[in-house]
């Protein structure tokens, strides 16, 4: 019996594994061949390919740079492919204006991919791969706090391709590994409580810096939660007493690593260890006009009317992207706007609200965690001078909110297992968010800030629309970035229809799980009547 | 060391005997502790020179400064626009050069001010029963606000309201747990001196009347009802009735004040005309407009707070119905300026909503106060998730000190309630200074370039300074060596007066300003020049 169970467990967790894989494979964006420097300004890798964004490109150039020029400092074309995300050194070097954690873990793929001849494609699957182990860790921590197994693949289903998660699992940026950081961070705490698990979170608190700068804030909680595992006070009933675990102490030496990194790759890319690369001079452009993007409908890049090179001219800091006066228009952006807000990119995660709730009464001490987590990913963002996140799909800066409310979304779907109303109403939004996530996936995730899309219709003398939409235009009228739809499918049928193949698979596997649970609570329910 | 663990122990004693102490000395400490601070934020903004960016603080000082020197001194000098309670305290030290130029006899009693106010917000939070962390997060808030450490560096009037609204309510929630009438009494005798300070206390005064009335009608009979409620007016209303009186003694119209020439509603009713008033009848565009001024006061994420605060308050059932009833008081700032709004007789422009400029953005700080104060309940109230809502919150005011958001100070310095008057009070000072004569001005006008100038005030003849003024503006070649008017501008009285007038065609248009031009008398006439102050009080008052 007991072997049939396991059986049945683990055919489960492959078919669903194997699911969620072939989801992110038919979603990867690339190109065919190996990328080279001949590529860099051509729009199918620009504007109609997987390098449509500047976010996109900083990141790879620094890949590319370090593999085939040995230099973490860009030469003249590298330079031109990463602007406007570009930095220049006080002794003008050009260099990455993003930390380097993201371009040193798509190496492994880079390599790998070139070997198949498809080296950008090798590069994004390492996000998807992190993509897929940030799932699993919302499906384990779910469970750990109380989820039954189908409610917490519905949380880990729903962080995915329910959100904007998707369109950057397919992508190329940092918020799948900071997601992972985090999230590894939890389980950790959750699971263990020992001189290894207090070295592992130490270890990825500091390696999250080395990712993106800002990660050190999203940590925090975690982190301080950690050290309370070293010095506590406790209430004893003649008095408090204080502990510290000496020993404790050294697990901080776990940090040594990808902080020793971190000032090695600052010191020789930015001249010296502690000069973070957002905190130098950007470039905005340079004026070599044989490199400008040919035929790119997207991007438009200011040029120096006299000098060579157009520089950012304020003084900054670390600090100094965040100013509290951002904050009421950073909440309207992130949750309200029609071109980014989670109301209408992707309201499923409003679920995960009530189980926050709901594990708040039962684990206390790690859902406050969650809770400062996300507080302190919506505070920060909000405060951020540019809450749109350039031209994006949905808010992606709260990424990491969207997969701490997916585990609050495994929880209330397990509360409610026997509600029809509350499963159908949860359905409904499911859909919807799978849909609109979809389209951010395979189309463009290029969407224009409100504040721009004036600026941009005087330009092109056309309708220039700035929520999800513009993402079905493009999958209409231009087609797919993903990389298995160009090589293989496209010769049978077209993108709009190989988007409502996609998604219809995503919504045909979530509608089966959401039945399947409602049939399994329903029989728990009646069950426990009978007794 | 046991177990690879070292441990400490501090006895129970002990800690029995710190919070004692704690409870005994935290009032002591409290003033100490924000005593310092105020002072600390003083000399930061003295020494920026931030202390008097705002036009109207200039003015305030000058006011204060006119009862006690110049041509035509006394209490008649308080004017009728702004309320007299704060130019009247600062007549004890304004006489002091040193406390006039340096704006201290207008911050002194905003510091009080908002000493007090740290403290009523503590003892406000205490009243609803909630624990020291509570209480002192309360007070954190608000201390920790820079538009308020700003606004209480400088001669403006808002902290004085705080302080006065905050004790008002403080002393009817008072009542309202012990019925006692002394604390109606106290109440009662605070939003008078609020009243005393800014119109928003009257609208306070009315609430609170309504709510006490509302109150005793229920929960006992009309009869009982109608006395206190009348009591209470009567001691609360006394400031409004002064004021009145005061209208109708010195300008012969009780709603001088109201209705006159230089009042709010004339200036929103030329705003009105010129279409620049677009709260007025409309309710959500108010709302918003108010909205935003909170938010950027009191910090969009403490706003929040406060909001789930205030919702969670008045919810709260272990808490008796009077206690909530009576915080009602506290959101009397947010109903009157969305009132004021709507009816027009106010005006705000945020940035982004109302164009490129900011304008009176600061009568958002009015309820930060109320916002510490649901807040500190909040924090208190929810223990298990305390420690989450203290980091977020330490979290955005670590922020909001690393990106200097005060949006007071640029209301101040950018936005339209500051005058850029250097070079004109410039040229005054290297000019006039060491000169006989007099300078003829309009203070409605440019009571800043006055300020600025660092000159005496007798070397002034306006519009207060009584017979000179009369005969300045029929004869200003006989009296003023200098006249500062803003040429072709109706709006200004004094321009208004002697732009026809044959001996204005005896100076000479010594330059343009940015807000003012500077006329000289010509040397030929000067021969004839008073340069005297010749009037006695009594032949200046006829």
């Amino acid at each position: 019996m007991n072997f049939i169970k396991i059986r049945k467990k683990t055919v489960y967790a492959i078919l669903i594994t194997i699911f969620f894989v072939f989801v992110l494979a038919v979603g990867l964006r690339g190109n065919p061949g190996n990328f080279g420097k001949d590529d860099f300004f051509t729009l199918n890798w620009q504007g109609n390919g997987p390098f449509e964004s500047s976010n996109d490109r900083g990141r790879f150039a620094l890949t590319f740079s370090f593999v085939e020029d040995k230099s973490l400092n860009f030469s003249i074309p590298v330079a031109n492919f990463a602007a406007p995300d570009l930095a220049i050194t006080e002794d003008g070097r050009y260099a990455s204006l993003f930390a380097p954690g993201v371009s040193f873990l798509i190496i492994p793929g880079y390599i790998v991919g070139k070997y198949f001849n498809v080296s950008q494609l090798g590069a994004f699957a390492v996000v998807a791969l992190f993509a897929l182990l940030n799932a699993l860790l919302i499906y384990l921590i779910a469970k750990k706090v109380g989820a039954q197994t189908i409610p917490a693949t519905l949380g880990a289903l729903s962080f995915l391709f329910a959100t904007p998660a998707f369109t950057y699992a397919v992508s190329l940026s940092q918020h799948h590994f900071s997601v992972f950081t985090l999230l590894f961070c939890i389980y950790l705490v959750l699971n263990w409580n020992n001189w290894w698990s207090l070295s592992a979170i130490w270890f990825m608190c500091a390696a999250s810096i080395v990712i993106d700068n800002p990660n050190f804030f999203f940590l925090l909680p975690i982190g301080l939660f950690a050290l309370g595992r070293i010095f506590y006070i406790k209430k004893e009933e003649n008095g408090l007493k204080f502990i510290i675990k000496p020993f404790y102490i050294f697990t901080f030496l776990a940090m040594l690593p990808p902080l020793i990194f971190f000032g090695w790759f600052n010191k020789s890319s930015n001249g010296s260890p502690f000069q973070l690369a957002g905190t130098l001079e950007r470039v905005l452009s340079l004026s070599d006009e044989s490199n400008s993007v040919k035929g790119s409908s997207l991007v438009n890049i200011p040029l120096d009317k006299d000098g060579k090179i157009e520089k950012e001219s304020e003084e900054k800091t670390s600090i100094g992207f965040f100013e509290t006066r951002n904050m009421f228009n950073g909440f309207y952006v992130h949750f309200v706007s029609r071109d980014r807000g989670i109301l209408w990119f992707t309201p499923v995660v409003l679920f995960g609200v009530l189980g926050l709730i709901i594990i708040f009464k039962k684990y206390q001490s790690i859902s406050t965690v969650l809770i400062a987590s996300v507080g302190m990913n919506v505070l920060l963002y909000s405060m951020w001078g540019d809450p749109w996140g350039g031209w994006a799909f949905g808010s992606r800066y709260l990424i990491p909110s969207y997969a701490l409310l997916s585990i609050g979304i495994a929880i209330a779907l397990t509360k409610w297992r026997g509600s029809f109303i509350f499963l159908l109403l949860f359905f409904m939004v499911f859909v919807y968010s799978v849909r609109i996530n979809t389209l951010g996936a395979l189309g463009t995730s290029a969407i224009p800030p409100k504040a721009e899309v004036l600026a941009l219709e005087e330009l092109s003398g056309t309708i220039q629309k700035y929520d999800f939409e513009r993402s079905r235009d493009y999958i209409k009228e231009i087609g797919s970035k993903s990389f298995v739809y160009k090589v293989l499918v496209s010769k049978y049928i077209n993108a709009y229809q190989y988007y409502n193949l996609v998604s219809g698979l995503i919504l045909f596997v979530g509608g089966f799980l959401i039945v399947r649970h409602w049939f399994y609570g329903r029989s728990e329910i009646s069950k426990k009547q009978r007794l | 060391m046991k177990n690879n663990i070292i441990q400490f122990l501090i006895f129970e004693k002990y800690i029995k005997k710190s919070r004692q102490f704690l409870k005994r000395w935290d009032i002591t400490i409290l003033i100490i502790v924000l005593s310092l601070i105020s002072i600390a934020s003083f000399v930061f903004y003295l020494n920026n020179g931030l202390g008097l960016a705002y036009n109207d603080a200039r003015s305030h000082l000058d006011i204060g400064r006119r009862v006690v020197e110049g041509l035509n001194t006394g209490f008649a000098q308080l004017g009728s626009v702004w309320l007299p309670l704060t130019h009247l305290l600062m007549t004890l030290t304004v006489w002091n050069d040193f406390m006039w130029h340096s704006g201290l006899a207008g911050a002194i009693q905003s510091m009080i001010a908002f000493v007090v106010t740290g403290i009523l917000i503590y003892l406000f939070i205490k009243e609803l029963g909630i624990g020291m962390i509570g209480r002192l997060l309360g007070v954190f808030l608000f201390v920790a606000n820079i538009n308020i450490l700003y606004l209480q560096a400088t001669a403006m009037t808002e902290l004085m309201l705080l302080a006065t609204m905050t004790a008002g309510a403080y002393l009817l929630l008072r009542w309202f747990k012990t019925e006692k009438l002394l604390y109606l009494l106290y109440s009662a005798f605070f939003i008078m001196l609020g009243t005393l300070v800014r119109y928003d206390a009257w609208f306070l005064l009315f609430l609170v009347s309504l709510m006490i009335g509302i109150y005793l009608f229920k929960k006992y009979n009309y009869k009982r009802a109608e006395g206190m409620f009348v009591l209470f007016c009567t001691l609360g209303g006394f400031g409004v009735f002064l004021w009145l009186i005061w209208n109708a003694a010195i300008f012969k119209d009780p709603l001088y004040f109201a209705f006159g020439p230089y009042s709010a509603h004339t200036q929103q009713d030329q705003l009105n005309s010129a279409g620049a008033l677009p709260t007025k009848g409309n309710w959500l565009l108010s709302f918003k407009m108010y909205i935003y001024a909170l938010a950027y006061n009191t910090g969009a994420f403490t706003m929040f707070l406060g909001l789930i605060g205030a919702v969670v308050l008045w919810m709260d059932k272990k808490i008796p119905k009077n206690i909530r009833f009576a915080t009602v008081a506290l959101i009397a700032p947010l109903l009157f300026n969305v009132l004021a709004l709507y009816l027009g007789h106010s005006v705000l422009f945020i940035q982004g909503i109302s164009g490129d400029t900011w304008f009176n953005v600061r009568y958002g700080v009015m309820m930060v106060p109320s916002i510490a104060i649901f807040v500190g309940y909040l924090v208190g109230k929810f223990k298990p998730l305390r420690a989450t809502l203290i980091g977020l919150l330490l979290f955005v005011t670590f922020f909001s000190f690393t990106s200097g958001d005060a949006v007071t100070i640029d209301d101040a310095r950018v936005g339209s309630s500051q005058k850029n008057v250097k070079e004109v009070s410039e040229w005054l000072k290297e000019n006039t200074a060491d000169k006989k004569g007099f300078i003829l001005i309009s203070v409605a006008s440019h009571d800043s370039i006055i300020f600025s100038s660092g000159l005496p005030m007798k070397k002034f003849i306006h519009e207060g300074a009584g017979k000179y003024y009369k005969v300045a503006i029929e004869n200003p070649d006989l009296w003023a060596r200098w006249i500062v008017v803003r040429s072709y501008s109706d709006d200004d009285s004094t321009w208004r007066e002697i732009k026809d007038k044959p001996g204005f065609k005896m100076y000479n248009l010594i330059d343009h300003y940015p807000f003012a031009d500077i006329y000289e008398l010509k040397p030929e006439y000067l021969e004839n020049l008073n340069t005297e102050a010749v009037f006695d009080k009594n032949q200046n008052k006829q």
